[in-house]
């Protein structure tokens, strides 16, 4: 049973592993081709995605909830839009990078416009690209198509939010009131057990809370708590 | 590295140090919350990375190229658009290349359609997209992704 998840879980690893075993079997000179061709998607891995997450951590610590709302949530309307074109814009790497960063936004309180918004011209819109593309298809080639996809995703955004609920993205789910460990999300870190030993214990490699004793909740260490949680997998409903 | 990718180390830096004078605890507490995040993606962004050498392998952009060059208009956009699906090429490859395209007397609407997917939808990451924001954001920001792109094609045909 645990086995069948941890395959369904890394489905795609298994496919990719599968097709370069093939590879090196049918064709051993296109499979070291391949794992080349990766070199140079490593390097631009390497060179962006400890920035992001440790700039996404810092972030969510510091920046309170209140404000990601105000500037990135329902309510800021064009404001919210113009901030996420420019979040979006002045990024780099390639679009995966701005997963984590999204993810973390969202939990704040972005709405789901304004985060299609960033996760599109995180790939499209970037500075150093329009600048390629000025010089190899002509600047009028680059305003055109800039302006297009610019208006492209204003429009795609607004159908998705239309579509898309909150409550459609992972960890959305209300529980039972009191803590409660999103086992799905949870991958095992162990920051909750050291930081708040009296409620938390690891079950198997996921977190868990503690069911044998009720004990007073601190809300302080609790808070902290679930806002040190790498992938937010802790929540508190009150009663 | 770019200036932005510079940028953007720099300003974490400034931000890392800021944040280690103002608390420390919480900084390392950020620093662990990082940690575990990379951790926890690491493995996706490596299947990606892989499936995207595998991929450009099988199908080298110059054949995806030549390919889209002698067909139909509407045949070479649908089928750029999809190349542009499951391959993700860096910008300075894949500029250049349609640069190429384009000067050699290839239709601008494939080239764009080409282009858009290539960056905006990734079959290769939908696997870690689905892991971060569910199916359903998935499935609708790609599908729309992909529509939209050969939209801004068509009109940027109708605009050149």
């Amino acid at each position: 049973m645990t086995i069948l998840k941890k395959i369904k879980e890394n489905l795609f690893l298994l496919i990719v592993v599968l097709g370069y075993v093939i590879m090196f079997l049918a064709r051993p000179a296109m499979g070291i081709e391949s794992v080349k061709n990766s070199g140079y998607y490593i390097k631009e891995m390497l060179m962006i995605m400890p920035a992001i997450f440790v700039l996404t951590a810092l972030l969510d610590m510091w920046v309170p909830k209140e404000k990601i709302m105000h500037y990135l949530g329902k309510d800021a309307k064009a404001k919210g839009v113009f901030l996420s074109f420019v979040v979006g814009s002045i990024s780099a790497g390639p679009i995966y990078a701005a997963f984590p960063m999204c993810v973390m936004l969202h939990k704040k309180g972005a709405s789901i416009r304004n985060i299609v918004i960033i996760l599109s011209s995180w790939a499209v819109i970037k500075v150093p690209m329009l600048i390629n593309e000025a010089k190899f298809l002509g600047p009028k080639f680059m305003v055109i198509r800039w302006g297009l996809t610019i208006t492209a995703i204003v429009i795609f955004s607004w159908i998705s939010a239309k579509i898309i609920k909150d409550e459609d993205l992972p960890g959305e789910a209300l529980a039972q009131p009191g803590p409660h460990v999103n086992r799905d999300a949870c991958m095992g870190c162990t920051l909750c057990v050291k930081n708040y030993p009296a409620l938390f214990e690891m079950q198997g490699k996921k977190a868990a809370i503690k069911t044998q004793e009720q004990i007073i909740l601190n809300m302080e260490i609790l808070q902290n708590t679930i806002e040190a949680c790498p992938v937010h997998a802790i929540e508190y409903h009150e009663e | 590295m770019d200036i932005f990718t510079l940028a953007i180390w720099v300003g974490t830096l400034v931000f890392l140090g800021v944040s280690f004078a103002r608390d420390k605890v919480k900084t390392k507490q950020a620093l662990k919350m990082a940690f575990g995040m990379g951790k926890g993606m690491v493995a996706n962004i490596l299947s990606i990375i892989f499936a995207i050498g595998l991929i450009l392998t099988i199908l080298p952009p110059t054949e995806i190229a030549s390919f889209v060059g002698n067909r139909s208009v509407l045949l070479a956009t649908i089928a750029a658009a999809l190349f542009g699906t499951v391959t993700l090429v860096p910008a300075f490859i894949a500029f250049p290349l349609v640069g190429t395209l384009v000067n050699a007397g290839v239709s601008v609407v494939p080239a764009v359609a080409f282009l858009t997917t290539l960056t905006m939808v990734g079959a290769v990451t939908i696997p870690l997209e689905k892991k971060e924001f569910g199916l359903k954001f998935t499935v609708i920001r790609n599908s729309l992704s992909f529509l939209f792109a050969i939209v801004i094609a068509l009109v940027m045909g109708v605009m050149i």
